[in-house]
């Protein structure tokens, strides 16, 4: 079962131990308003463990939020994989620090990482530092980070069948964090997140 | 008739990032009329359609368009398509993470609330989109594809005709519906096309070649040259442009 963890305003440190043939299943959700530092610390102590830690993130504001994760790799045969999305707009800022660290015994590790970001604004800043520290070698590993901004042909096509340029944004920040809520097992769950994804787009939107 | 007038289009001057494209382009179309619009490459077909539907990249520096009496440049893109305007793209944009479904219940609701109705029940809505889709031979597990994307070019288009199909605009405009069909999917757009087409309704087909003015008839056609409209006649001059080229229009 996959945990769900709001985040609240300040920090959040975590341990995570995973024994082997057993899997750690998390995703991440920073609202609006909410400066945090979070730090992950993921261990693969057994043959066989695995980690699935996701994240979506929106801030419109004056925000702070700092993401750290560490992946640890230590046994061979372990699988991890990190998916984290978010919007940035006003004033806000976001630091996203993701390593990845595959020990030498820790032959056969699959291991990936992705990090990638909507900037709202000009005010707005995003910085972005995955990282791969390999001593095995026989192992699949990657990692990818974008900054982007929303697409405006993709807005114009909407808009040219009569899509307000208002929900032409949401389609494309909702669509954006799908991926990351789609790991939300519970159906009533997932979507009272997704309505208030959907909320707070709007108000950053209007507020634009 | 004055009345009948759907589109006008006077001394309109348009331009991007500061190259001037359109120098100067007069253009009226009435209910139930086909226009084409040919043209060599670079003569500013694309631009015509992207400035009718209002892509906020192109700037008008002068002239007008009145769209059913309204003044079209005071009109967003949204506002264009409500008010009946169709763009079908040359190069249909894929939007990763939207169905086909969200799309078009996004776009068909908006489109009602425009005109002041209640959105469409979901039920109602299902079965107008089997329908249309079904009438451009569309199989029905693409309404959950995410729009465009991995789609073949014959499938783009066909997409673009249900779309068309879904909002039944009074003014489509086809830019560049041929490119990329083979003629299976040609004759499948042109039927479509051929098949919404009403006395009240009027279309603009952009082509550079006579292919698809073979299964779309137009009444009127004009050949657009570095900006301009430099002559206009009945659907004949498709085969003395065929025959002399457009060098020697």
């Amino acid at each position: 079962m996959t945990e769900i963890i709001l985040v609240s305003e300040g920090q959040l440190n975590r341990r995570i131990d995973v024994p082997g043939g057993e899997s750690a299943d998390m995703v991440l959700i920073v609202f609006p308003g909410i400066s945090c530092d979070v730090r992950l610390d993921v261990n693969l102590n057994g043959e066989g463990a695995e980690a699935n830690i996701l994240g979506a993130y929106i801030c419109g504001g004056e925000e702070k939020v700092n993401i750290a994760i560490d992946m640890h790799h230590k046994l061979p045969h372990c699988n991890s994989r990190q998916l984290f999305k978010g919007i940035a707009g006003g004033r806000s800022k976001v630091d996203f620090y993701g390593k990845i660290t595959v020990a030498q015994d820790a032959q056969k590790t699959e291991a990936y990482q992705e990090n990638h970001n909507i900037l709202l604004s000009d005010g707005a800043k995003v910085d972005t530092k995955p990282q791969l520290e390999i001593y095995a070698d026989d192992v699949k590993c990657s990692h990818g980070a974008t900054i982007g901004r929303l697409n405006e042909e993709e807005q114009f096509y909407m808009r040219s069948r009569g899509i307000t340029l208002e929900d032409a944004k949401v389609l494309q920040m909702i669509s954006f964090i799908a991926p990351v809520l789609e790991n939300i097992d519970d159906e009533a769950q997932r979507e009272a997140i997704a309505a208030e994804f959907d909320r707070h787009i709007r108000n950053i939107i209007r507020s634009m | 008739m004055a009345n009948d007038i759907l589109l006008k289009i006077e001394g309109l001057r348009a331009s991007v990032e500061d190259k001037e494209i359109l120098k100067g382009v007069d253009l009226t179309i009435r209910k139930g009329e086909i226009h084409a619009v040919m043209g060599p490459n670079g003569a500013g077909k694309s631009t015509l359609s992207a400035v009718l539907a209002g892509k906020p990249q192109f700037t008008v520096t002068e002239g007008s368009i009145e769209f059913m009496g309204r003044n079209l440049l005071e009109m967003s893109p949204e506002e264009r398509a409500w008010a009946g305007i169709f763009l079908s793209f040359q190069y249909p944009v894929e939007i990763p993470g939207v169905t086909i479904t969200n799309f078009m219940k996004t776009a068909v609701n908006a489109h009602r609330e425009g005109r002041g109705l209640e959105p469409l029940k979901a039920g109602d809505f299902l079965k107008l989109m089997r329908e249309k889709m079904a009438f451009v031979q569309m199989k029905p597990e693409f309404a959950k594809r995410e729009v465009n994307v991995g789609f073949s070019g014959g499938e783009k288009k066909r997409n673009e005709i249900f779309q068309m199909a879904m909002l039944d605009p009074t003014l489509a405009i086809l830019d560049e519906t041929d490119s990329g069909l083979d003629v299976d999917a040609l004759r499948i757009v042109a039927n479509g096309v051929n098949a919404l087409h009403t006395p009240e309704k009027a279309a603009i087909v952009i082509t550079h070649y006579q292919r698809l003015l073979e299964y779309i008839v137009p009444d009127v056609v004009h050949v657009l040259k570095d900006g301009r409209i430099v002559k206009t006649a009945g659907k004949e001059l498709v085969a003395e442009i065929e025959e002399k080229g457009y060098d020697n229009i």
